[in-house]
């Protein structure tokens, strides 16, 4: 590996973490007025921003209507001064439109898509700083934004990642740790039922350590619940002592 | 834009009320909504800005870059700007929805930034004919309450007052070659001089009378606006017609007068506000409040 | 718009020579010491207008003009119907498409449309549909093509002019003729009707700038506005005031470049006679 020490002698990681801590979460539900739903979620320096428009009519091409279940319809893009060097646009391009995929079928798999027959769900996410882990910052920021539209899921997607380096599993890894070329792992989890949503693995991992990691992504995952969990139910609060004022 | 559908009925109270100077959300004709701004939001760019015009929120990010001077004007660094219509604003700006009106606005940005004195961009030249700054200025619409441009022109003053570029030399070796280094002090910067950095006051014809600082339902029922840029004196740096009316002589010279006079207070409005954050590097973002 | 995939392209990096002209610029060199313009001009004087509608045989409307070197041809075809299904609208709608030649300029243009371009086309859609009776074709649309022959300043307003002579070719119903004028304000003068170095020359400058201004002059409205450059608001009043009778004093020679082709477009007996007589006297401003 290349001159970076991912984690020193003494069990710390480049920005002070130990193996398993995650970054600092923060977020914030209802940004905004306009949208049904709306959330923004700081993971360390990883920001996101995710709204959600609907279950409205089908627009656009009427032969997209699924007729059993409700049209997730995904928009992912990255604001281009998000990167350390400038991009020329923010969407559209390959890994876009691979992001897009991958959450269409993470939120087709939670949301309880057969209570809305021939209609459609816009989730529209959008990073606005990138520093590794932009895929589980935008899990995490649409499922807030879904329970602030008041869309009925199976459970909260909580999403995280996790490395290896050294022989020890590392969680929640930013761009610096993902850019230095070992295995990373994306989990999002179902944390109640423990149901995988999404699995991607990058580069090469034994399969001996490979448990390893999963169960530290895991774990990843359900401290992340932890944090939304609470967010949900202050945000919640916030708004039934609101209702119950007027 | 973002739709709003009014009935007959609805444009009619809009229209009168205008008329009264008294608006559906109590303002008058020339008042703006409360402007909340906040600098250095992304740590990653040069300069950013955060700005909330009531229901109107645009993200602006500058990012200094080297590159090459335009041939017709080989000693001075230049602007580029980028407004990106994100779909979270309006399900309208998904794929290639929003291409049209942000090429439009993207005009208007460079074109009234063209005007030499707005910045020294005579400073942004590195090596005159081979390297400059580049200023990346993109903007990002989040959410769309109406009278964007407005918004984002004062996002733009804002984001360009949080701008620090670095300092850099040039090192010349025996054989005539230039090599640039770049300051690695922190405090090494230099930040740009914007009080000649105009703002943008557009002026919506609703009714018999005009209206600053339309919200959506506002623009909804307006025929024909002009926009128009004011800097910091009152002087005016660019002008067009929009919306698909006529107007005539005598509502023009109003519209302008009023642009005048709000101009000048907005950008005093925002230069105070700018004097507290201005400099800011540690914007809370979307978590305040 | 279609690319010629056969044409043989240039390098791929070019330079015009007059970048590398030596810096000659000045402002007070727009006027000379006696107060006319480097062509002789007055202040306030007009270039030569010509102008014909009915040039390009396949369209339905069509007009070619020329403000001394500044040369423009328009083409209307419509109303006809809307080619997108979903646009569905009450009112009908214009459709511009506006093109410098690539020769037009002294710099050369792209074959895309550039920003200014399709600014332009914006302008000059948004200034002639005040004047048209938009809700007598509603569901469909009327398409404006524009192609600037030579570009010798106040190209935007020759070609609102042209498109507006191209429409009542066209025989689409209008209110009032759409007249344009530009007017180029430098700290001491204002010149009217700029040719392109007047219009271009250091327009970046503080107190210098350009109004271009589109108007109906019989229900006495502007229908469009464009202002670049640093000018204070009592310039720019001032300007809209003079391009007001700017565009007053073209308002007739339209009037009577319609009334001809009119006249020969109806009356096809008298067609020759009226074709040799205007070969003689072309309309002069």
């Amino acid at each position: 590996m290349s001159g970076l020490e991912l984690l020193s002698d003494q069990g710390f990681r480049l920005d002070g973490r130990r193996p398993r801590e995650l970054r600092k979460i923060e977020c914030k539900m209802g940004v905004f007025q306009q949208a049904n739903g709306s959330a923004y979620i700081e993971q360390g320096n990883t920001k996101a921003l995710a709204t959600v428009y609907g279950p409205h009519e089908v627009t656009g091409n009427r032969s997209k209507i699924e007729h059993d279940k409700v049209l997730i319809n995904c928009q992912y893009s990255m604001a281009t001064f998000s990167t350390g060097e400038r991009r020329s646009r923010s969407t559209g391009d390959r890994k876009s439109q691979e992001m897009q995929l991958h959450l269409k079928k993470t939120f087709e798999a939670a949301i309880l898509t057969q209570l809305y027959p021939r209609s459609q769900i816009d989730i529209y996410v959008q990073i606005l700083q990138a520093d590794g882990g932009n895929y589980s910052a935008c899990v995490n920021a649409a499922t807030l934004a879904i329970i602030d539209a008041g869309i009925p899921m199976k459970d909260f997607v909580c999403a995280s990642t996790a490395g290896f380096v050294s022989d020890t599993p590392i969680a929640d890894i930013s761009y610096l740790e993902e850019s230095q070329g070992g295995p990373e792992l994306v989990v999002a989890l179902l944390p109640k039922s423990d149901q995988i949503v999404e699995f991607q693995v990058n580069s090469r991992l034994h399969l001996d350590n490979f448990e390893k990691v999963l169960d530290m992504a895991i774990k990843g995952c359900k401290d992340v619940h932890a944090v939304l969990t609470r967010v949900v139910k202050d945000h919640v609060g916030q708004l039934a002592s609101k209702m119950s004022k007027t | 834009m973002a739709s709003t559908q009014l009935s007959d009925g609805e444009k009619t109270f809009i229209i009168h009320g205008v008329l009264d100077n008294l608006r559906n959300d109590g303002r008058t004709c020339e008042n703006y909504r409360q402007i909340e701004v906040e600098c250095g939001v992304v740590s990653n760019t040069s300069g950013s800005s955060r700005l909330r015009l009531s229901n109107t929120e645009v993200l602006v990010g500058i990012k200094a870059e080297m590159g090459q001077p335009k041939p017709q004007s080989p000693k001075t660094g230049f602007l580029e700007f980028f407004v990106d219509f994100s779909a979270n604003a309006s399900p309208e700006f998904e794929g290639r929805g929003g291409n049209d009106l942000s090429e439009d606005m993207s005009t208007r940005f460079a074109e009234v930034f063209q005007t030499n004195n707005i910045l020294d961009f005579e400073s942004l030249c590195i090596i005159p004919g081979q390297c400059c700054w580049v200023l990346y200025i993109d903007i990002v619409l989040l959410e769309c309450g109406g009278n964007l441009l407005d918004a984002m022109s004062l996002a733009v003053k804002a984001a360009l007052a949080n701008t620090r570029i670095p300092k850099v030399t040039v090192l010349r070796d025996s054989e005539g070659g230039e090599d640039i280094e770049v300051s690695d002090d922190p405090d090494g910067y230099h930040t740009l001089e914007i009080s000649k950095v105009p703002l943008f006051v557009t002026l919506s014809k609703i009714g018999q009378k005009h209206v600053v600082d339309a919200t959506l339902e506002e623009e909804a029922c307006c025929s024909a606006s002009l926009v128009v840029s004011v800097n910091s004196s009152g002087d005016f740096t660019g002008m067009v017609k929009k919306g698909s009316s006529s107007l005539s002589n005598d509502s023009i010279h109003d519209m302008l007068v009023t642009a005048k006079k709000v101009g000048i207070q907005l950008h005093k409005g925002l230069d105070t506000l700018l004097s507290e954050v201005g400099q800011s590097t540690a914007g809370r973002g979307f978590l305040v409040g | 718009m279609p690319v010629d995939k056969k044409r043989i392209t240039g390098p791929e990096v070019t330079q015009s020579p007059l970048y590398f002209l030596e810096d000659s610029s000045g402002i007070s060199q727009l006027v000379n010491k006696d107060g006319t313009r480097k062509d002789g001009r007055g202040e306030n004087d007009i270039r030569p207008i010509f102008m014909k509608a009915g040039v390009v045989s396949q369209a339905q409307g069509s007009a070619y003009i020329e403000i001394a070197n500044t040369k423009v041809i328009c083409a209307v075809y419509g109303p006809r119907q809307v080619l997108r299904r979903e646009d569905f609208s009450m009112t009908g709608i214009l459709k511009c498409e506006f093109k410098f030649a690539t020769f037009s300029c002294p710099f050369r243009r792209k074959f895309q449309p550039d920003v200014e371009e399709k600014e332009f086309a914006l302008i000059i859609e948004q200034a002639l549909s005040p004047a048209v009776c938009l809700h007598k074709f509603p569901k469909s649309q009327v398409d404006i093509n524009i192609r600037v022959l030579e570009n010798d300043g106040s190209a935007l307003a020759a070609s609102i002019i042209c498109s507006s002579v191209a429409l009542t070719d066209a025989a689409v119903e209008m209110y009032d003729i759409v007249t344009a004028c530009t007017l180029r304000i430098t700290p001491e003068h204002m010149l009217m009707d700029p040719s392109y170095t007047e219009e271009t020359n250091s327009i970046n400058c503080e107190s210098n700038g350009v109004v271009t201004m589109g108007f109906l002059p019989s229900i006495n409205q502007t229908s469009s506005l464009l202002q670049r450059g640093h000018l204070s608001c009592d310039k720019v009043l001032k300007a809209l005031q003079i391009c007001t009778e700017g565009c007053q004093r073209i308002y007739p020679l339209i009037h009577e470049c319609i009334r001809r082709s009119v006249k020969s477009k109806y009356r096809p007996a008298e067609q020759d006679k009226e074709k040799s007589e205007e070969d003689q006297n072309p309309s002069k401003g």
